[in-house]
């Protein structure tokens, strides 16, 4: 008979199935460590995958007005759509506020894999231009790692995942261990060789957790195009089909879903955590899981939630916040600024069977380089996305034949989109909102987050840059955006639990231990100490790598 | 409209599930209870709502839906393929908009009554009872932006014209290519995939497609 899985203790309890927790599950359970893995919302079936599923056979073909009624804020992630929905949180029954005139969106997901089911997969390293920033140009504090720290780790992850991209050499982008690249357009070859004669700049190929080739048992992508639906192939990574698989199928961990846990639990007389309290989501039942460590990986934000809400005598203003810091430094990058418009030398029809491609172009971050001037009005920098493809026309003049006719001719379209670097602040952070608590009667957060004159100034040279690129890549009719999109909009949300040697000012060590109470730990976003500009899931996955390998070191030597 | 928002049909969602090992699959065939499944994620297709005999508008009066019909019919008439009018257009937008908000329905209205307004203005009545030469003079005044004069040196003024039949026509154009005959029209040949993705197959400056 199996044993009751809340009567056991656990070598360690980690808390959210996502890109980083699944990780967590996974290395500690592969080592032996005995695991229970809490995820807050349901478990998830291929079966429910849409990806297949034509937009006709929709009801209202992604216009459902029960999106609006129960997401206002989760539609706005373009991946929040009438197929998946019910993936993201309900917005009814999961508020958070914001100061008036401090928008913030929050877009999250609750089911067995999070955020990595629906993620844009973009898989870019970060270099010791960004973990050492500080040093460079004054602004903010370094990492208490560096590239090379994380570099080992970085390998692991890409050969598990499965990373295509091409190497380029970029002081800026580190390459990794990559598949096979995708294949560029017409457009896109054009881009690169043209805005490489004339600015010097790379344009490479995106570098995406899509499989170009069958690997570690899973399959190529078929190229149908829309991954954020499910992927029955299981060719993007997700992590309930593959490091959550994992550690379950070693027999070391017990996955407990549907468990929204509210705080980790202490023992005040050791000052060492003994496990966390969770609330059934389908029972309100209240309940506890045992653990020798509890190890949070919930998303930045949630992760310092919890901890905020595990405040006791010791720790009046949550766990492990003697610094003070927890809840500070929150960044997100800041999108908003690019340029888009058409080619009209390249001729081409679209094409209704042509394959999708999951991925996009990326140029990587080319000012205040090491080898580029100090650029005026802003430090750091910005990374562009985009493409280039013939499309259908529905834009096409007149009405009647001819327009059926000219939507079939198509337009060449070229783009370019910033993500910026989101300079950490202290007066952006998070903090419980006494006033304000959950479905399941848990404080939720207030979020107190602006985007601040280097931003805006980042984008605006975006805008310019974007534009010279597309018009030196022969693009016409050139529109250019230089806006600053409300924080979250990136959904790359970072910081709030900083890591640092000085504890002090930090709230982590370089291994993602809190200085506080040795056996509580947070290895996601919220351990982030600037931003970069770099899509950030690869570098957390590789965070959480390196820490698990450090904690697993600390059980053997019985240290935990 | 992106070609992935022109989506491809699929055969083979959960086939796949099989290849995870039983404890794994137990765990995460538990089962979401179905009404935490949107409808797609359980399989619904509701192709053919539309078609349903008896089928009555939602939020259109009968006028407001007779001179939609006659309206999508003349944007995207049936050729050498099926038109709007045949992929029930003016049904879908009817749905849609009987859940949109007040200012969005009102919109609506507003540039559908901006046509019959200048129908009546110009021929003394409604739009859908025009002969079809005068539904196409109206609508080819409406189609093209009114531009300045080189001439005299007439600034291009406001077309409030043009807007409206702009607005009219991308409804239209959004209900028919999202439908099953609007995705035929455009070539799709019912398949999900057509991988691999080849990317550019020709050197630079030589003829050809240029993909």
């Amino acid at each position: 008979m199996p044993q009751d899985p809340l009567q056991q203790t656990y070598d360690a309890v980690v808390v959210g199935s996502g890109a980083t927790g699944g990780w967590a599950a996974k290395q500690l359970a592969e080592a032996g460590l005995k695991v229970a893995l809490l995820e807050a919302g349901r478990a998830v079936s291929p079966k429910e995958f849409t990806e297949h599923m034509p937009a006709y056979k929709l009801k209202y073909r992604d216009h459902s007005p029960e999106i609006a009624r129960t997401r206002p804020v989760q539609k706005q992630c373009y991946a929040c759509m009438e197929y998946n929905y019910e993936w993201f949180v309900n917005d009814l029954e999961n508020p958070y506020s914001t100061p008036a005139g401090k928008p913030f969106t929050w877009q999250r997901l609750r089911i067995l894999g999070g955020r990595s089911l629906v993620w844009g997969r973009q898989s870019y390293r970060l270099s010791d231009n960004d973990f050492k920033a500080a040093s460079r140009d004054g602004y903010g504090d370094d990492w208490p790692i560096s590239y090379a720290d994380l570099a080992p780790y970085y390998d692991i992850v890409e050969k598990y995942v499965g990373i295509t991209g091409a190497a380029e050499g970029n002081e800026m982008l580190p390459d990794g261990q990559f598949l096979p690249p995708m294949k560029m357009s017409c457009g896109e070859i054009l881009m690169r060789e043209r805005v490489k004669a004339k600015f010097g700049h790379t344009v490479t190929i995106g570098r995406a957790a899509v499989l170009t080739q069958n690997h570690n048992g899973r399959l190529g992508c078929h190229y149908c195009g829309p991954c954020e639906r499910g992927c029955s192939t299981f060719s993007y990574f997700s992590s309930p089909f593959t490091t959550v698989k994992d550690a379950v199928a070693s027999g070391n961990c017990t996955l407990i879903t549907n468990a929204v846990v509210s705080h980790v639990n202490m023992d005040n007389s050791t000052n060492k955590a003994n496990g966390v309290t969770y609330v059934d989501r389908l029972t309100r039942q209240v309940k506890e899981v045992r653990g020798k460590s509890v190890i949070l990986c919930a998303q930045a934000m949630e992760s310092t939630r919890i901890l905020l809400n595990s405040s006791t005598r010791e720790y009046p203003n949550g766990l492990a916040n003697s610094s003070g810091a927890l809840g500070h430094y929150l960044m997100d990058h800041v999108v908003g600024g690019g340029a888009s418009g058409r080619l009209p030398e390249l001729k081409a029809t679209p094409d209704a069977n042509e394959p999708q491609r999951p991925n996009g172009i990326y140029v990587p971050r080319f000012r205040n380089t090491p080898s580029s001037k100090k650029a005026p009005g802003f430090i750091r920098g910005y990374g562009f996305q985009g493409g280039a493809d013939i499309d259908f026309n529905l834009r096409s003049e007149g009405y009647g034949a001819s327009y059926k006719r000219a939507v079939k001719e198509g337009v060449y379209g070229i783009s370019l989109g910033a993500f910026g670097e989101s300079l950490a602040r202290w007066d952006n952070y998070v903090e419980i909102d006494s006033s304000l608590k959950d479905a399941w009667g848990i404080p939720a957060l207030r979020i107190v987050m602006t985007h601040g004159d280097n931003e805006a100034a980042l984008m605006q040279d975006a805008s310019a840059t974007a534009a010279e690129m597309l018009e030196a890549s022969g693009a016409k009719d050139i529109r250019v955006q230089a806006n600053v999109e409300m924080p979250g909009m990136a959904i790359h949300e970072l910081g709030t639990a900083r890591m640092g040697t000085d504890a002090k000012k930090s709230v982590l060590n370089p291994f993602n231990q809190t200085h506080d109470v040795k056996n509580v730990f947070v290895m996601d976003g919220a351990s982030f100490v600037s931003s970069a500009c770099q899509n950030p899931t690869l570098t957390m996955m590789a965070i959480t790598v390196r820490a698990c390998s450090n904690l697993i070191e600390r059980f053997r030597k019985s240290e935990v | 409209m992106k070609r992935r928002e022109l989506l491809r049909a699929g055969v083979f969602a959960g086939a796949a599930a099989a290849t995870l090992r039983p404890s794994v699959a137990a765990a995460q065939n538990a089962g979401p209870a179905k009404s935490e499944l949107t409808p797609a994620g359980m399989g619904v297709d509701a192709s053919q709502d539309l078609a349903a005999p008896g089928w009555r508008p939602l939020f259109l009066d009968e006028h407001q839906n007779e001179t939609l019909i006659v309206l999508s019919d003349l944007m995207i008439p049936a050729t050498e393929t099926l038109g709007a009018k045949a992929a029930l257009a003016n049904r879908y937008i009817d749905l849609v908009l009987a859940a949109e908000k007040p200012d969005v329905q009102a919109a609506f209205l507003n540039s559908l009554g901006y046509l019959d307004g200048e129908s009546m203005r110009r021929y003394k009545a409604a739009f859908r009872y025009l002969p079809r030469e005068q539904q196409d003079d109206l609508l080819q005044s409406m189609a093209y932006p009114r531009e300045g004069s080189g001439w005299t040196g007439e600034a291009a003024t406001a077309d409030p014209g043009h807007t409206h039949f702009e607005y009219l026509k991308q409804r239209i154009a959004g209900a028919y290519y999202s439908s099953e005959i609007g995705q035929r029209e455009l070539g799709w040949d019912g398949a999900f995939a057509h991988g691999p993705y080849k990317g550019c197959e020709h050197s630079q400056g030589a003829e050809g497609d240029h993909k």
